[in-house]
């Protein structure tokens, strides 16, 4: 029994340092291949191409990490060499990646993942919406679980005027445009909201247009505050509009301290928008 | 780094790029053990690649099942890919014109290696239409694309592509017959079984030395038709645009030669 039990106990422990050591390399294998993986979702943007310094600026990743991973792309045409030879760019074998019994994402799917980072960033109600002609329509979104909320049910219509996401759309308009808006609801108060003033509201597009987001005070029984960021499509026209609020009281210092957070998020997905055009009648074959 | 450990990482990297493949390939989204048996990788090496494609948005579980399907990663590369064709974006308006004229489906195929390649399209206004896929991918007799952009290539083309398709047989009288006669015509036509004796066309849009880059192609009951001179001086238009600015057009892939571009297609990326 002795003898058994040592002859198998050094055996056990060669086993268990083989073992461990086998599940380090398997996990090291693991980190490397989700490296290139990352390298590879890198270029998944309308940048077309990127040298080994930027993406390991981009990536956090040393370069000699960037550089191991662009190696094992390159070897299997994920990642193609640009014109140049200094560079690099998508390579045709990506065109093996894709599932024509699949839908595509849509402008929603896109938008998910970074509707739940605001929510989770602020704690308080994220909207999603797009513009249909005077209006813009709420079409996903998170509700916060703290008292003091809008209530949107998807479908909900907004006149342009009347909210921050509105207001957005409006800047993202041609001048004429915006002032035949302006002739078509002058003096209108819907929602609410306090009559049309033309030149409140060009004075606050300006505003937009100078730092790129809105902001709305409503002073309701609750005042409430709410912010509104652009979703750019690949003409640079506007895809729709993430906007986040909540009770003045409570959101205001909410947003002071995570207003670059918010910019980056949106902009971060604006790079995944950017690679498609907007939905329009008659628009492109997809989204 | 060591070779060996190099070496573990690229085959590590190779695993997971053959499960993404299956992934993509399938029509069905698949298990673990589906996937192993398939390539014939154990189902632990299957597993870990699927955890990592997951982690990193490659694939997705298929309603919370233990099932994957593509994630939201690779169909943000292919439509990064297809926009890096400047000729995709540049189209457009003309593209949309051609729609205004005929209400039908109409896209863009570019010329990649042997391949066509629809990059961009514009659904049609009737409310039945072709759904054509952006990313469809054919060898270029294999589409009427294709075929448009085959017929308006330097001599041999038809030989070359033979050669890198390894098809034993020489190509046959027909496709001679149809590239001869949409070099007449200036556009090929395909019939339509769902509009009998009408047709839908494909025009090639040439550079400056008249080579066909890409095709225009309309997916419906466009030939014979009194609109087939208007839609070829849209095209005509396109093509001045590329004559203006040949170095703005030219493909991201035309410093690879054409027999470097090999693409393994399963038959559900044809296009039709």
């Amino acid at each position: 029994m002795l003898i058994r039990m040592a002859s198998h106990r050094p055996s056990t422990r060669s086993g268990g340092v083989d073992s461990m050591k086998a599940a380090l390399e398997s996990r090291e294998q693991n980190k490397a291949t989700a490296r290139i993986l990352t390298v590879l979702s890198s270029f998944a943007s309308s940048i077309g191409e990127f040298g080994i310094s930027e993406l390991s600026q981009h990536l956090g990743m040393t370069k000699n990490m960037v550089f191991r991973a662009i190696k094992t792309l390159v070897e299997q045409d994920y990642i193609v060499r640009d014109p140049s030879g200094q560079r690099y760019q998508l390579g045709f074998r990506v065109l093996e990646l894709q599932n024509m019994f699949s839908p595509e994402p849509t402008f929603r799917t896109l938008c998910a993942p970074y509707i739940e980072q605001i929510f989770e960033l602020t704690g308080e109600t994220v909207s999603l919406m797009v513009q249909a002609m005077d209006f813009c329509v709420f079409i996903d979104g998170i509700e916060t679980r703290k008292p003091g909320v809008w209530r949107l049910p998807i479908g909900a219509l907004r006149t342009l005027h009347t909210v921050a996401s509105g207001h957005l759309i409006l800047s993202s308009l041609a001048d004429a445009a915006i002032d035949a808006y302006i002739a078509r609801h002058v003096g209108e108060s819907t929602d609410g909201a306090p009559p049309l003033d033309a030149d409140a509201l060009w004075a606050d597009i300006r505003l937009i247009r100078q730092r790129g987001y809105a902001t709305m005070l409503r002073h309701s029984a609750l005042p409430m505050l709410s912010a509104a960021f652009p979703i750019w499509d690949a003409e640079n026209h506007l895809h729709g509009v993430m906007s986040v609020g909540g009770p003045n009281e409570r959101f205001a210092p909410v947003f002071a301290a995570s207003l670059p957070r918010l910019i980056a998020i949106v902009e971060s997905l604006s790079q995944r928008t950017r690679l498609y055009s907007a939905n329009a009648p008659g628009a492109e074959l997809t989204l | 780094m060591k070779p060996r450990k190099r070496a573990a990482i690229n085959s590590s990297a190779t695993h997971v790029f053959e499960v993404l493949r299956t992934v993509a390939d399938d029509t069905e989204p698949a298990g673990v053990s589906e996937i192993s048996r398939r390539l014939g990788l154990t189902g632990s090496s299957v597993f870990r690649a699927l955890t990592t494609l997951e982690a990193t948005g490659y694939v997705s579980r298929y309603r919370n099942m233990p099932q994957f399907e593509l994630g939201m990663m690779p169909y943000l590369l292919n439509r990064a890919l297809l926009n890096r064709f400047e000729l995709n974006a540049a189209a457009r308006p003309f593209l949309r014109e051609m729609v205004d004229e005929t209400g039908e489906t109409v896209s863009l195929s570019v010329r990649l290696g042997w391949y066509s390649l629809r990059v961009s399209g514009i659904f049609g206004s009737r409310d039945i239409y072709h759904r054509d896929r952006l990313g469809e991918l054919a060898p270029l007799h294999e589409s009427l694309a294709g075929r448009a952009i085959l017929a308006f290539l330097p001599d041999g083309a038809v030989a070359q592509l033979w050669r890198f398709v390894e098809n034993p047989a020489p190509p046959g009288d027909d496709l001679a017959a149809a590239m001869a006669a949409a070099r007449e015509a200036k556009f090929l036509t395909e019939a339509l079984p769902m509009s009998p004796g009408f047709a839908a066309i494909a025009m090639p849009v040439r550079d400056g030395e008249g080579a066909a880059i890409a095709a225009m192609t309309i997916n419906g009951p466009v030939y014979p038709s009194e609109k087939i001179p208007a839609l070829l001086a849209i095209r005509d238009r396109l093509e001045s645009l590329i004559r203006a600015a040949p170095k703005r057009f030219v493909s991201p892939f035309a410093h690879i030669p054409a027999d470097q571009i090999k693409l393994r297609i399963d038959k559900q990326t044809l296009a039709i």
